[in-house]
C-alpha cells in the first residue's frame, strides 16, 4: 500500500513543471557550483604548494647569519585547504590563510578572502554548501507543500479516508515520496563530489568515511525539513497558506536565526578589539621577563642565580652566552603571555558556541551548519587547531635557534654567524587537520540536537496524522 | 433586452458555439437547456465579455458586448453558478462594494432597501457573510442587480444546490423582475424549474440551440421527452 | 472605483488583520534590527573613546617625561631607548589614534564594519603595508552576519510584500469572486492596479512608520541628518515599489495562488540570493586578486635583499636628499638606516601592493556597472555607503589613515635626519586624525534604476495582461 502511495506521489511530483523548473535550476546551480568549487580548490591548493616550498627554500638558503637575526626574519605557516573545502567552504572566505612565525611575537592569520572582495560577498557565494544548506531546504517546500492541501483542494482527501488506509501509511508513503528526489539529487552531488576529489592531483586526507558522514548529515536535515513541510501541509487550510508558512519556516530557520543568534553572542560574548588585544598583551610582556632587556628585574633576578650557580662573577664568565639563554627565557615568557590571552578569546570562542548550540533550539540549520564545516574541515576550531600548531611550531623554532645561540656563541658576541646548517634543524611547518572521529566527538553536541529535531518532528508528524 | 447575432465560438478545431441566435426581449425569461458542455455557460462567457467571440456579434441592450465592454456590462447584472462574496464584509458592506466601484454610491437605508427587496431577513443585512449560505448569498446578488438598475439579468445555474424553498423563493424573485421589465438570461439543467419560472426555452447540445419553444407552449411532459430525446439523439450519433 | 478600493480594502485588511500584523512585525522586525546594529555602533564607540583615553593619558606621561628631561631630571620610569626626547620612541610609542568615527545612520548596516578595524595608531617606524586593518572577530558571526535594518529591508520586505500580495486576484479568482467582480462595468486591469497601489500604499506607510519610530528611538537627529535619511526612505520605498511591480506581474499572469508564491519566491531567490552571490563571483572571476601567498614571498625576497643592502640603500637616499646629510656619518644610527631602508622598501613594493588596491577597485567598478542585474546589490551597495560602513568606505579610510602615517612620519623624520630631540614644545604640533565621509552614493541614480526596474517589469505586466484577456483566460480556464 505505501508503495502505490510512494508512486502516485512521485508521479504527481514529476509531473508537476515547477518541479521540473526547479530541479532543472537546482542542477544546474550544483554544476556550476561543484565546477567553480573544483577549480577554486585547485588553484588555491597550487598557490599553496607553490609558497610553502618557496618558503622553505627561502628559510634553507638565508646562508650565514645570526640566529637571533633568523628569528626576526621569521617564516610562514600556511594553511592548507582540504578536500572537503568543495563541499563546504565553512569560514575559510573569513580565516587567514598565512601565519607570520617569527621572534617574539604569536601572529594573527591574515589574509582573509573576505577582505580582499567587496561588500557584495557578504551575499554568500554559489558554493555546493549553498545550495545544501538554503536550496534543497526550499526545494522540500516546493515538492512538500500541498502534499495534503491538494488532497482537501481537489476533495480526493475524503476519498483516500474512506479507503481505509491508516494515517501513518499514508503520511509515511507521502514522507518517502518527497525525500525521494531530494535524497536522489545530494546523493548526485556527493557522487559527482567524490569522483572530482579523486580525479584531483592532491588527494589530501580525503576519507569516504566522511563524505558519506556529511552525506547523512545533509539527509537527516532534510528528513527535519520533509518533517515539518508535511506537518504544515496537512494542518494548513489551503496550499497558498501552506506554502507561505513553510516559507516562513525556512526563513526564520535559515536566515534570521544564525543572524539573531551571531548578534545575540556577540553581545553576550564580545571579541575585544585588535588594538585592546594587542595592548594588553603588550602590558603583560612588560610586566615579565623582557628578552631584550637585561635591565629589567626579572632578568637581573636569573642573572644572579645564574651566576650563584656556576660560582662567577660576570655573565661574560659563563660557560655559555648569557644573551641567547635570557633571550629564550623571554621568549617562553612572551609564549605564556600569548597562551594566556588567546587562552581568553578562546573562552569567548566556546562561550559564543555554546551560545549558537542553545540557540540551535529555534533553528536546526544550525547544528547542520556547524556539522558540516567541522567534517569537511573548515570551521573555526579547525582554525584554531591550525593556529595553535604553528604556535607550537613557532615556540619549538625559537628554542633550537636560541638553544644555538646558548651553546656555540659568546655573551656579547652579536656578530657570531649560524652556519646555513642550522636552519635545516628547524622541520618545515606540517599541519593534519582533525580526523572524522575527533570531528564527530567535537560535534556530539550537533549530533544530538539534529537527532533530537529529527525525534520531535517525525513523532508530531505522524502522531498528528494518525488520526486522519 | 438581449441579443446574440449568429455567435460562434472556436477553440482551436473545437467548436464551443455555432451560429446562436438569441432575443430576449423586456419581461421575458429565456431558459437554456443543456447538458454540461453544450455550450450554455459559453454564452454567457461571451455575452459577459469574459472571452471573445470568434465570430457573430452579441448585443445588450442594442449596444455591442465585444466593442462596449463597459458599457455593456452598465446595464446588465450577472449571478455566476457559487456566487461569492467577500466573507470578513457583511452583506450591505459587500453590496455597497459592488455598486461602488461601479460608480454608484449609495446611502445606508438605500443599501438596506435593496437587501429587502431581495429578499433577505433583516438580521442579516449587517452580518458578515462567510455564514450565509448559497441562497442568501444568492439574494445579495439580486441586491446587485436591483441597485444596479440591470435591465439584463444572466444567470447560471442558480438554483443548482438550493433547497426547494430556496429554489421557490428565488424564482418569485425572478417573476418580481420579470414584471419590472427585466430581460433573463438563465442557464440551467433544471428542467421542471424552468418550465416554472421561463417565459421562452431552448434546447442547447454541442454548441447549437436545437431547439427553442414558448414556455406556455408546451406541457412539460413534452419538454422533458423532447429534451431526453436531443440528448439521446446525440449520443447515438456519437456510437 | 479608487474611493471604494481604498476603503474596502482597508476594511479587508483591517479585518483579515493584515494591518495588524504588518504594524506589529514590521515595527517588531526594525527595532530589533536597529537594536543589533546600535549595540555594535555602541561597542565601537566605546573602544575609540577608550582608545582615546589611553592616548590622553599617555600624552600626559609623555609631556611630564619630556618636562624632566627638559630639566635636566634623569629618567628612570621607562627604559632610556624609549624615553620620548628621542624622536623615533616618541613617534612610536605615543602615536594618535586614527578612528573612523561612525555616522548618525551607521546602524542601520553592519555592512563591512565587523571585518574591519575602526581605529588604528600608525607610528613612525611602523610600515604602511603591514598596518593591520582586519578586526579581530570570529569567522562564525562573519559567516552569519548581522540582523540589521539592511537585512530587514533587502531579505525580509520583499518576502513580506510577496506574502501580502501573491494572490491578490488569483484569490478573487479561487474564492469565485471574480466573475461577479467582472461582470461589473470596470476594467479589471485597473482594479488589480488600484489593488496593488493601495497595498503598496499601506506598506508604505507602515514602513515609513518603523523608520521613523527606530530613528527616534536610536537618537537620530532629524535635521542633521536629513539627506541620509531621505535617501535611506527614497531607496527603501522605490525597493518596496520594485517588489510590488514584481507582484502586480505575477498577478496578472493568473496562476493559482500556490503557483503565483511559488513564482515570486522564484523571483526573490534568483534577486536576493543567486544574483548577488554570481555577480560577486564573476566580478572576482574577472579581476582576481593575485595570490596573497605568493605576495608574501615577493614580499619577504624584497626585504632580504633590502636589508643586506642598507647601508648602501642609505647612501644612496642621502644622495637624493642631501638636506637630510649629517657631516658626522658615524653619529648614523640603527634608525636613520633603518627609516631609509624602509622608504625604499616601500617604493619597490608599490606596484605589488598597488595591484590588489587597483583589483578591488576594478570589482567595484564591475558590481558597479552589474548591479543593474538586481535591485539587492544596488540596496547593498546604497544602505551600506549611507551607514558609511561600504568597501569604498574602509578603502578611503585605509587612504586616509595611510595619508596620515605619512604626515605623522613628515613630522619626526627631519628630526631624526638632523639629530634634533623631540621637545614638549612640538607636543602641540603634532598631526591630528580627523576621519571624513568622503565616499559619495549616487543615490538619485539607484532609485532610478530601481524604479525602471519596476516599470519594465509593469510593462511586461500589460502585455500579459492583454494576452491573457485576448485568449479569455482572464476569467475562465
Amino acid at each position: 500500500m505505501i508503495r502505490k502511495i510512494i508512486v502516485k506521489e512521485s508521479k504527481e511530483i514529476l509531473r508537476d513543471g515547477r518541479f521540473k523548473i526547479a530541479l532543472g535550476i537546482v542542477l544546474v546551480l550544483l554544476a556550476l557550483a561543484v565546477f567553480i568549487g573544483a577549480k577554486q580548490y585547485q588553484n588555491t591548493q597550487d598557490q599553496y604548494r607553490e609558497a610553502e616550498n618557496h618558503e622553505r627554500n627561502m628559510w634553507l638558503n638565508q646562508g650565514e647569519k645570526n640566529p637571533h637575526s633568523a628569528a626576526h626574519y621569521g617564516t610562514y605557516a600556511f594553511k592548507p585547504k582540504y578536500p572537503l573545502s568543495l563541499i563546504d567552504q565553512g569560514v575559510d572566505k573569513y580565516t587567514g590563510v598565512s601565519i607570520y612565525l617569527e621572534a617574539h611575537k604569536r601572529n594573527e592569520a591574515q589574509f582573509s578572502a573576505a577582505s580582499d572582495q567587496t561588500g557584495l560577498s557578504r551575499f554568500g557565494d554559489l558554493t555546493p554548501d549553498f545550495i545544501l544548506l538554503f536550496i534543497v531546504p526550499l526545494l522540500i517546500i516546493l515538492i512538500g507543500y500541498n502534499s495534503f492541501t491538494k488532497e482537501k483542494e481537489n476533495g480526493t482527501f475524503s476519498l483516500l479516508k474512506s479507503q481505509g488506509i491508516s494515517g501513518f501509511k499514508l503520511s509515511l508513503g507521502k514522507w518517502l515520496a518527497t525525500l525521494l528526489p531530494i535524497a536522489v539529487i545530494t546523493a548526485l552531488l556527493f557522487v559527482l563530489a567524490a569522483i572530482i576529489l579523486s580525479t584531483l592531483k592532491d588527494f589530501g586526507n580525503f576519507h569516504v568515511a566522511t563524505l558519506l558522514t556529511l552525506f547523512l548529515v545533509y539527509l537527516l536535515y532534510y528528513m527535519v525539513f520533509t518533517n515539518l513541510v508535511l506537518f504544515v501541509s496537512y494542518k494548513a487550510k489551503n496550499s497558498g497558506i501552506s506554502l507561505v508558512v513553510c516559507l516562513t519556516l525556512w526563513i526564520i530557520a535559515c536566515f534570521v536565526a544564525p543572524k539573531t543568534a551571531s548578534n545575540f553572542a556577540d553581545k553576550k560574548y564580545p571579541y575585544p578589539t585588535r588594538q585592546e588585544f594587542a595592548t594588553n598583551v603588550l602590558k603583560d610582556k612588560e610586566a615579565g621577563l623582557d628578552g631584550h632587556n637585561p635591565f629589567s628585574k626579572e632578568a637581573k633576578r636569573i642573572e644572579e642565580n645564574l651566576l650563584k650557580e656556576h660560582g662567577v662573577d660576570s655573565v661574560e664568565k659563563l660557560p655559555f652566552n648569557f644573551d641567547g639563554y635570557i633571550m629564550q627565557k623571554g621568549e617562553e615568557h612572551e609564549a605564556e603571555v600569548y597562551f594566556k590571552h588567546y587562552k581568553v578569546l578562546k573562552e569567548q570562542f566556546y562561550n559564543q558556541t555554546k551560545t549558537y548550540r542553545t540557540l540551535a533550539a529555534i533553528s536546526p540549520f544550525l547544528p547542520v551548519r556547524f556539522l558540516s564545516m567541522s567534517l569537511a574541515n573548515t570551521d573555526y576550531e579547525t582554525h584554531w587547531s591550525f593556529a595553535d600548531a604553528a604556535e607550537k611550531h613557532r615556540v619549538a623554532m625559537q628554542a633550537v635557534l636560541n638553544g644555538d645561540l646558548v651553546e656555540n656563541s659568546k655573551t656579547g658576541d652579536w656578530d657570531y654567524l649560524a652556519q646555513p646548517e642550522l636552519w635545516e634543524k628547524i622541520p618545515a611547518f606540517s599541519y593534519e587537520p582533525p580526523g572524522l572521529s575527533e570531528n564527530l566527538r567535537r560535534n556530539t553536541g550537533n549530533l544530538a540536537l539534529l537527532g533530537i529535531w529529527f525525534a520531535i518532528t517525525f513523532s508530531i508528524l505522524f502522531v498528528v496524522t494518525k488520526k486522519i | 433586452m438581449i441579443k446574440t447575432n449568429q455567435l460562434t465560438k472556436k477553440y482551436g478545431d473545437f467548436t464551443a458555439l455555432n451560429n446562436i441566435n438569441l432575443s430576449i426581449a423586456q419581461g421575458e425569461i429565456f431558459c437554456l437547456l443543456g447538458a454540461n458542455g453544450a455550450g450554455k455557460t459559453t454564452t454567457i462567457n461571451l455575452l459577459l465579455n469574459f472571452i471573445a467571440p470568434t465570430s457573430g456579434t452579441a448585443f445588450i441592450n442594442d449596444i455591442d458586448v465585444n466593442t462596449h465592454p463597459l458599457e455593456t456590462k452598465k446595464q446588465l447584472a450577472y449571478i455566476p453558478e457559487n456566487l461569492m462574496l467577500y466573507p470578513t464584509l457583511s452583506a450591505a458592506e459587500n453590496l455597497d462594494y459592488f455598486t461602488g466601484i461601479s460608480g454608484k454610491s449609495m446611502s445606508k437605508s438605500d443599501l438596506e432597501n435593496f437587501l429587502f427587496e431581495a429578499g433577505l431577513q433583516t438580521e442579516a443585512f449587517h452580518k458578515r457573510v462567510s455564514a450565509f449560505s448559497k441562497g442568501m448569498r444568492q439574494k445579495v446578488g439580486i441586491a446587485i442587480a436591483l441597485a444596479k438598475d440591470a435591465k439584463v439579468l444572466l444567470l447560471d445555474e442558480p438554483t443548482s444546490g438550493l433547497d426547494p424553498k430556496a429554489s421557490n423563493e428565488f424564482g418569485k424573485l425572478l417573476q418580481k423582475l420579470k414584471d419590472n421589465g427585466v430581460a433573463t438570461l438563465m442557464a440551467t439543467h433544471d428542467i421542471f424549474r424552468a418550465k416554472e419560472i421561463a417565459t421562452h426555452i431552448g434546447i442547447m447540445k454541442d454548441g447549437e440551440l436545437k431547439h427553442q419553444f414558448i414556455a406556455d407552449e408546451i406541457a412539460l411532459s413534452e419538454l422533458e421527452k423532447l429534451y431526453l430525446k436531443t440528448m439521446y439523439y446525440s449520443k447515438t450519433e456519437v456510437v | 472605483m479608487l474611493s471604494y478600493n481604498f476603503k474596502y480594502e482597508l476594511k479587508l485588511l483591517l479585518r483579515s488583520k493584515w494591518i495588524q500584523i504588518l504594524i506589529v512585525v514590521l515595527l517588531a522586525l526594525f527595532l530589533f534590527a536597529g537594536y543589533n546594529g546600535q549595540q555594535k555602533v555602541t561597542k565601537r564607540i566605546a573602544d575609540i573613546d577608550a582608545a582615546q583615553l589611553e592616548m590622553k593619558n599617555a600624552d600626559a606621561i609623555m609631556l611630564s617625561l619630556l618636562d624632566s628631561i627638559e630639566n635636566g631630571l634623569s629618567v628612570n620610569s621607562v627604559p632610556y631607548w624609549r624615553t620620548p626626547d628621542q624622536p623615533t620612541a616618541a613617534g612610536n610609542n605615543y602615536p594618535r589614534v586614527a578612528a573612523m568615527t561612525p555616522n548618525a545612520l551607521t546602524f542601520t548596516a553592519v555592512g563591512q564594519s565587523d571585518l574591519f578595524t575602526h581605529y588604528i595608531k600608525p607610528t613612525v617606524t611602523g610600515e604602511d603595508f603591514t598596518l593591520n586593518f582586519g578586526e579581530l572577530s570570529s569567522p562564525v558571526q562573519l559567516l552569519f552576519g548581522s540582523f540589521d535594518l539592511a537585512f530587514v529591508i533587502i531579505y525580509l520586505l520583499p518576502l513580506i510584500i510577496i506574502a501580502f500580495s501573491y494572490n491578490i486576484l488569483s484569490y478573487e479568482k479561487e474564492h469565485g469572486s471574480l466573475k461577479l467582480l467582472a461582470s461589473e462595468p470596470i476594467s479589471l486591469f485597473r482594479w488589480v492596479l488600484q489593488k496593488v497601489v493601495l497595498r503598496f500604499f499601506w506598506i508604505a506607510v507602515i514602513t515609513i512608520l518603523a523608520i521613523v519610530v527606530t530613528l527616534v528611538v536610536n537618537q537620530v537627529s532629524f535635521p542633521g541628518n536629513l539627506s541620509k535619511i531621505l535617501a535611506f526612505v527614497g531607496l527603501t520605498l522605490s525597493y518596496i515599489l520594485f517588489w510590488f511591480t514584481l507582484a502586480f506581474l505575477i498577478n496578472l499572469w493568473l496562476g493559482s495562488s500556490a503557483k503565483n508564491a511559488v513564482g515570486l519566491m522564484g523571483f526573490w531567490v534568483i534577486l536576493v540570493l543567486v544574483a548577488p552571490a554570481a555577480v560577486n563571483q564573476m566580478v572576482n572571476a574577472l579581476y582576481p586578486m593575485p595570490s596573497r601567498t605568493r605576495m608574501v614571498n615577493e614580499m619577504r625576497a624584497l626585504k632580504a635583499a633590502s636589508s643586506k643592502k642598507q647601508d648602501a640603500i642609505l647612501a644612496s637616499y642621502l644622495r637624493d636628499h642631501p638636506e637630510y646629510a649629517q657631516q658626522d656619518t658615524a653619529k648614523y644610527s640603527y634608525w636613520h638606516r633603518y627609516m631609509a631602508s624602509q622608504k625604499v622598501l616601500k617604493q619597490e613594493l608599490e606596484p605589488l601592493l598597488n595591484t590588489y588596491e587597483n583589483q578591488i577597485k576594478k570589482q567595484q567598478e564591475g558590481i558597479s556597472k552589474l548591479r543593474i542585474i538586481s535591485p539587492a546589490i544596488i540596496m547593498q551597495e546604497s544602505l551600506s555607503g549611507i551607514a558609511g560602513t561600504s568597501t569604498l568606505n574602509y578603502e578611503d579610510y585605509r587612504k586616509q589613515v595611510v595619508d596620515f602615517a605619512g604626515d605623522w612620519r613628515d613630522y619626526f623624520l627631519p628630526l631624526l635626519y638632523r639629530n634634533e630631540t623631540f621637545t614638549s614644545g612640538l607636543v602641540t604640533g603634532l598631526p591630528q586624525f580627523e576621519y571624513r565621509e568622503r565616499v559619495k552614493i549616487p543615490v538619485l541614480l539607484n532609485i532610478l534604476l530601481i524604479l525602471s526596474g519596476g516599470v519594465l517589469l509593469s510593462g511586461l505586466g500589460l502585455v500579459l495582461y492583454q494576452r491573457n484577456k485576448a485568449r479569455g483566460n482572464l476569467i475562465s480556464n
